[in-house]
C-alpha cells in the first residue's frame, strides 16, 4: 500500500498472476466441449485472381468432416470490415490477397479439418495484381476494388510554406521506406462458437468483443442481442486482435450455426503469420527547413500507406499518422499529406502505435539529418525546437496546457542514458558505438474521427462480505487492464485490492465500450468505474453515516472501512455497511459511464484538436555496430515518460520495457519478406523477434508533473512506450557508422550496404 | 532467434530439431500446415497403424495410455490427458511455449514424441506446485511481475526451473542465455531476469525445492 494507504502507484501482485504462473489460465485452446468440432480455413495462396468456381466435393469426402461452407452458404451479409465493408468473409468472384478464404470447414479433429481445407479447390484466373503502393496510384494500375486504389487522403495545412521557406537556410529532403511488422502474439488467433437455437455465444481471444459481436451478427443475420461475445484470456494482441478476430469468429459462428455444435477455430502459427493483418509499410517523404539558429521553419511531409487488399482500419491508422507526422516540435508552416492505397499485399491493421511509429521514425531521422547539416548536436537541435513552456502549440494548432513535458523528458532521458550501463559485455570484434535520441508527442485515446467510439461502461457490485465484483468493457491482453481496473476500484472503494475481482468483458454484462486500443484501457475503464462508485456511494454513504452517527457528506472510505472525516478513530467495517444495505434491500449494484470530452477539429485542414490530451516521451538508445557484419547490439535504452500518474508501477514499467523490446525487433530484425503479396518467412526461424538474449538494459524515468484526464490524472502508456524506440535506434546506428540509413528494418545487409556507400558527414560532432 | 532447446551432444539419446524434422517431419507437420494450395493433390492420409501402449511418468504419477507413435508429447499432454498448462505457440520448436522438463532438463514438448518420453520423468508447469503452495520459481514470477499476457509464462517458469537445476546461481548473462529458448512477445524479459535471480537467491538461502 502506498499513496496514503491506497494501492495507487504500488506494485501489488496482478489479479491474474496466480493462474498464469500455474498454467491454470484457460485460453480458448484449453477449453473443449462435448461434441465440439474443429474449424479450418481454405485460403488462397495467390494474391490476385478471378474466381470461376469453388469445388468442395473432395473436401467433403475427408473422414470426419461435418460441414464445408462457401460464400453462398452465408445466411446474413457476406461482409466484414470495421470501417468500410469492402471485404467478403468468404471469396465470391475475386481473390485480392493471399489468405482470402474460399471455404471454411468443420470436422471432428483439427487434423481432418485442415486436411479437408487443403482439398478445397478453386478455379482461378490469375491476375497480375499490384504490389507496390506507388504503382497502385499510377494511372492504369490494376484496380484492387472497383472504387479505385486511392482509399483516402488526409491533410494538415498550417501557415505559409513559401514565406517560411524563404527564412530557412538549411533544407533537407529524404525518402524513407519503412517496413511493416507482424504482431507475433504468442497465442495465435483463437475462438469458440457455441450455438443455441436462435442465438450464439462466442468466446474469443480478442481486444474488441463488441467488434466481434457486430461482425457475427451481420454474417449470421441476427440481432446484436442474440450474439454474446465473451473475451477469453488473451495471449497477447498488440493490435493484432483488434479488428482481425471478427473474421475467425464469424467463420466459427457460421459453422456452429450450420452444424448446431460448438466449433473451435485455432490458427496454426504459419496460417496466423500468413493471413492476418500487419503493421503498415509506409513511404514517407520529407522536406524540412531550419534557419541558421537551428529553428525549424517549415516541414513538408508526404506519407503513403500500403493498406493491402482491404481497407480494414487503414484510414484510421492514416489519420493518426497524419496528426503525428511533425512530432513534438514547434513549426510555424506545416504541410502534411497522408494517402492510403490499396494493393494486393497482406492488409494492414492495428498495431501498437497505430501509424505513429512510422512517421515518428521519419521525423526523428530528419531531425538528426538537419542537426548534421547545421553542425549542431542532435540533442541541441531538439532543445531549440521542442514544445515547452513558451511554445505550446502543436503542428495542428492545438494549444497544450502547461506544463508541457517534452523537454523535461528529453533532459531526463539524455541524463539517464549517460549514466546507464550496457546489459552485457560485447564479444570480440570491431564495434562502433553510437547514441540516438527520439521524442514522441502521443495523442492519448481516440482521434477526433473516432470520437463516437470513445465511451465505456462499467458495473460495480458490492458483495455482502465487503468484496466487490467489477465488470468493464475493456479487455486484458497482458497490458494490465485487470490490475489497473482493480487498483482504481479498490482505491475508490477504500478496500484491499484482493477484495476486488475484475471479470473479463462480456457483451451481455456491459454496454458497448468501444475497442481496447489507443492506450485507452485504464483510462476508459477507470473513469467508468469511478462513476459507478460515485453512484454507489449515493446509496452507501447515508447508510454508513447512520451507522457512524455522522452526516453522509462526512463519510470517507479507506482501509476496508467507512470512516468519519476528521475523526480517524470512528470507523465501521465495509462488510457491515454492505450487510446493512442488503438488510434494507438497498441496491448494491451500480453502472458507470465514461465519454470523452467534445473537441473542435477540421478534417479538411487537419487543424484543431485531434486528441483530447497528449503524453510525451523520449527514448535514448546506445548501440554497438559491427560494420563488417552489419550486426547491431542495442546496449541500453533510457526512457523518460510523461505518465500523468502511476496507477500500478510494475505494470507500467512492464509496458515500457515490453514496448522497447518489441520496437527493437521492428527496428532491426523483423522483416516481412513479401513476394507478390505472399509472406516468404512465416515462422519464427526466419521472422526474428527478440529473445531474452537480445533485450537491452533499460532505465526508466517516470514524470508525474502533468496530469492527464484519466483516473487520478493518469495517461495511457501502451503505445508511447513503443513509438520512439525504433527511431532512437536508427539514429544511434547512423551515429555509429557515420551514414544515413533510410530504410527500416536495419538488417545486416542494409547496414553493410550503408557502410560501403557512406560518404562521411560534413564533420563529426562533439 | 529461439535457441535450439533440444540439441544434445550425446548421439543416440534424444533428437536434434533438425534431425527430427528430417525423419518424422513430413507426417507430423502436415497436420498443421498453413495455407493449402487449391487444386494441389490431397496429401495421403496415413491411417494409424495402431496404437502403442506406453507408460509416461508425468508430474510424479505414472500414466498408462495408448498413443500413436507419431504423436508428440505436447499433443498427448494436452489433447489426450487434459494437462493444458503447457501451451502451443508454434508447434515446430521455435517459441518455447511448450517447454517441459525431461529428467529435470528443459525440452520442447512439440518436438518430442510421446514415445521418447517413456522411461523419463516429465514435469510440466502443473508439477511445479508444492502441494497447494506455489513453487519458488512460480512465486518469484508473481513477485517480480514477470509476465504480461501469460501465454509463454508456463514455458518460461519451467525453463527457469530447468536452468536453476543445472546452474543454481547463474549470472545475469547466464540467465539471458539460458532463457533465450523461450520467446516472450510482451517483452517481459527484464522482469523475468529478476524473477530468476530472486528464485536463485532464495535457494541460496536454503529456500526453494
Amino acid at each position: 500500500m502506498t499513496d496514503g494507504g491506497t494501492p495507487l502507484g504500488g506494485s501489488h501482485a496482478r489479479p491474474d498472476a496466480l493462474a498464469k504462473v500455474t498454467g491454470q489460465t484457460r485460453y480458448v485452446g484449453d477449453i473443449a466441449l462435448p461434441g465440439m468440432l474443429h474449424a479450418a480455413v481454405a485460403a488462397a495462396d495467390v494474391s490476385s485472381a478471378r474466381v470461376g468456381s469453388v469445388d468442395t466435393s473432395r473436401a467433403l469426402e475427408i473422414p470426419g468432416v461435418e460441414a464445408v461452407m462457401t460464400a453462398q452458404d452465408v445466411p446474413g451479409a457476406n461482409l466484414i470490415g470495421v470501417i468500410f465493408p469492402d471485404q467478403p468473409l468468404l471469396v465470391e468472384d475475386r481473390v485480392r490477397m493471399v489468405g482470402d478464404r474460399f471455404a471454411v470447414v468443420a470436422a471432428r479433429s483439427p487434423e481432418a479439418a485442415w486436411r479437408s481445407a487443403t482439398a478445397v479447390s478453386a478455379q482461378l484466373e490469375p491476375l497480375a495484381g499490384v504490389h507496390d503502393p506507388v504503382e497502385a496510384l499510377k494511372a492504369g494500375a490494376d484496380a484492387v476494388h472497383d472504387s479505385g486504389n486511392l482509399v483516402h487522403t488526409f491533410r494538415v495545412e498550417r501557415g505559409d510554406i513559401k514565406k517560411a521557406e524563404a527564412r530557412a537556410t538549411v533544407v533537407v529532403e529524404a525518402e524513407y521506406r519503412i517496413g511493416g511488422q507482424e504482431h507475433a502474439y504468442l497465442e495465435p488467433q483463437a475462438c469458440l462458437a457455441i450455438p443455441e437455437a436462435g442465438r450464439v455465444t462466442v468466446l474469443a481471444s480478442c481486444q474488441c468483443p463488441f467488434y466481434i459481436q457486430q461482425g457475427v451478427a451481420r454474417v449470421l443475420g441476427l440481432p446484436l442481442s442474440a450474439v454474446r461475445v465473451e473475451q477469453a484470456p488473451t495471449g497477447g494482441a498488440f493490435g493484432g486482435k483488434e479488428d482481425y478476430p471478427s473474421e475467425p469468429a464469424a467463420c466459427a459462428a457460421l459453422l456452429a450455426w450450420r452444424t448446431r455444435r460448438p466449433v473451435r477455430l485455432l490458427y496454426p502459427r504459419e496460417h496466423d503469420l500468413q493471413a492476418t493483418t500487419k503493421r503498415h509499410a509506409m513511404r514517407v517523404h520529407h522536406r524540412w527547413g531550419a534557419d541558421r539558429a537551428g529553428r525549424l521553419r517549415f516541414a513538408e511531409v508526404d506519407v503513403l500507406l500500403d493498406a493491402g487488399a482491404y481497407a480494414g482500419l487503414s484510414t484510421v491508422v492514416a489519420e493518426r499518422a497524419n496528426a503525428s507526422a511533425i512530432g513534438p516540435y514547434d513549426v510555424a508552416a506545416v504541410r502534411v499529406r497522408t494517402r492510403v492505397a490499396y494493393t494486393n499485399n497482406l492488409f494492414g491493421g492495428a498495431f501498437r502505435g497505430f501509424g505513429a511509429p512510422q512517421v515518428t521514425w521519419a521525423h526523428e531521422a530528419t531531425m538528426d539529418r538537419l542537426a548534421r547539416e547545421l553542425g549542431l548536436h542532435p540533442v541541441e537541435l531538439r532543445r531549440r525546437n521542442v514544445l515547452g513552456e513558451r511554445r505550446r502549440v502543436t503542428s495542428t494548432g492545438q494549444r497544450l496546457p502547461a506544463p508541457v513535458m517534452a523537454k523535461a523528458c528529453l533532459e531526463k532521458a539524455v541524463a539517464a542514458s549517460s549514466a546507464g550501463q550496457p546489459a552485457r559485455a560485447l564479444p570480440p570484434g570491431r564495434w562502433l558505438h553510437g547514441t540516438g535520441t527520439a521524442l514522441v508527442l502521443y495523442g492519448c485515446n481516440l482521434h477526433h474521427g473516432g470520437q463516437h467510439l470513445d465511451r465505456s461502461s462499467a458495473v460495480v457490485i458490492l458483495q455482502a462480505d465487503g468484496s466487490a465484483v467489477v465488470r468493464v468493457g475493456l479487455t486484458e491482453m497482458g497490458q494490465g487492464n485487470l490490475v489497473a481496473a482493480q487498483t482504481v476500484a479498490a482505491t475508490a472503494l477504500g478496500i484491499d485490492p484482493v477484495k476486488v475481482e475484475v471479470w473479463q468483458p462480456d457483451t451481455t454484462t456491459v454496454a458497448d465500450s468501444g475497442p481496447t486500443v489507443a492506450s485507452r484501457g485504464a483510462h476508459a475503464s477507470g473513469l467508468a468505474i469511478l462513476e459507478a462508485v460515485r453512484r454507489l456511494r449515493r446509496r452507501l454513504d447515508p447508510v454508513a453515516a447512520e451507522l457512524l452517527g455522522c452526516e453522509p457528506s462526512q463519510v470517507m472510505l479507506g482501509g476496508d472501512a467507512a470512516r468519519v472525516f476528521g475523526e480517524p478513530e470512528q470507523t465501521i467495517a465495509m462488510e457491515q455497511v454492505v450487510q446493512e444495505m442488503v438488510r434494507r434491500r438497498i441496491e448494491t449494484i451500480a453502472t458507470g459511464w465514461y465519454r470523452s470530452r467534445r473537441r473542435r477539429f477540421d478534417p479538411a485542414t487537419g487543424l484543431g484538436s485531434p486528441y483530447e490530451f497528449y503524453a510525451m516521451a523520449c527514448h535514448v538508445a546506445r548501440v554497438a555496430v559491427d560494420p563488417d557484419l552489419g550486426l547491431v547490439r542495442v546496449e541500453h535504452v533510457a526512457a523518460a515518460h510523461d505518465v500523468g500518474k502511476v496507477l500500478h508501477r510494475d505494470a507500467l514499467e512492464g509496458q515500457i520495457q515490453g514496448g522497447i523490446v518489441q520496437a527493437m525487433g521492428w527496428a532491426l530484425t523483423e522483416e516481412l519478406k513479401l513476394s507478390r503479396g505472399r509472406l516468404l518467412n512465416p515462422g519464427f526461424t526466419d521472422y526474428l523477434i527478440p529473445t531474452s538474449d537480445d533485450a537491452p538494459a533499460i532505465s526508466i524515468a517516470l514524470l508525474e508533473d502533468a496530469p492527464g484526464s484519466g483516473p487520478f490524472g493518469s495517461k495511457g502508456i501502451g503505445e508511447p512506450s513503443f513509438i520512439p524506440t525504433a527511431a532512437a535506434i536508427r539514429n544511434a546506428v547512423c551515429d555509429a557508422i557515420g551514414a544515413e540509413v533510410d530504410r527500416l528494418p536495419l538488417t545486416p545487409p542494409v547496414i553493410v550496404e550503408a557502410v560501403a556507400a557512406r560518404h562521411p558527414f560534413s564533420f563529426l560532432l562533439p | 532467434m529461439a535457441r535450439d532447446r533440444n540439441r544434445t551432444d550425446k548421439p543416440g539419446k534424444g533428437v536434434t530439431r533438425r534431425g527430427f524434422l528430417g525423419t518424422v517431419g513430413a507426417g507430423a507437420v502436415a497436420a498443421v500446415t498453413g495455407l493449402p494450395r487449391p487444386g494441389e493433390a490431397v496429401p495421403e492420409i496415413t491411417e494409424p497403424k495402431g496404437m502403442v501402449e506406453t507408460a509416461l511418468s508425468i508430474n510424479g504419477r505414472m500414466h498408462r495410455l495408448l498413443v500413436e507413435p507419431r504423436w508428440t508429447l505436447l499433443f498427448v499432454l494436452r489433447e489426450q490427458m487434459g494437462i493444458t498448462g503447457t501451451k502451443i505457440g508454434c508447434a515446430r520448436g521455435e517459441c518455447g511455449a511448450c517447454t517441459v522438463l525431461m529428467d529435470g532438463s528443459p525440452r520442447y514438448a512439440c518436438m518430442t514424441l510421446a514415445l521418447e518420453a517413456q522411461g523419463h520423468e516429465i514435469t510440466t508447469v502443473e508439477g511445479l506446485m508444492d502441494g497447494e503452495e506455489l513453487g519458488d520459481v512460480q512465486q518469484a514470477f508473481v513477485e517480480e511481475d514477470a509476465f504480461q499476457c501469460g501465454y509463454c509464462t508456463a514455458g518460461q517458469v519451467v525453463a527457469a526451473q530447468g536452468l536453476l537445476a543445472a546452474n543454481p546461481s547463474p549470472t545475469v548473462d547466464e540467465i539471458r542465455a539460458g532463457m533465450a529458448g523461450n520467446l516472450c512477445r510482451c517483452g517481459a524479459y527484464v522482469h523475468i531476469f529478476r524473477a530468476v535471480e530472486r528464485a536463485a537467491k532464495g535457494r541460496g538461502k536454503g529456500g526453494g525445492r
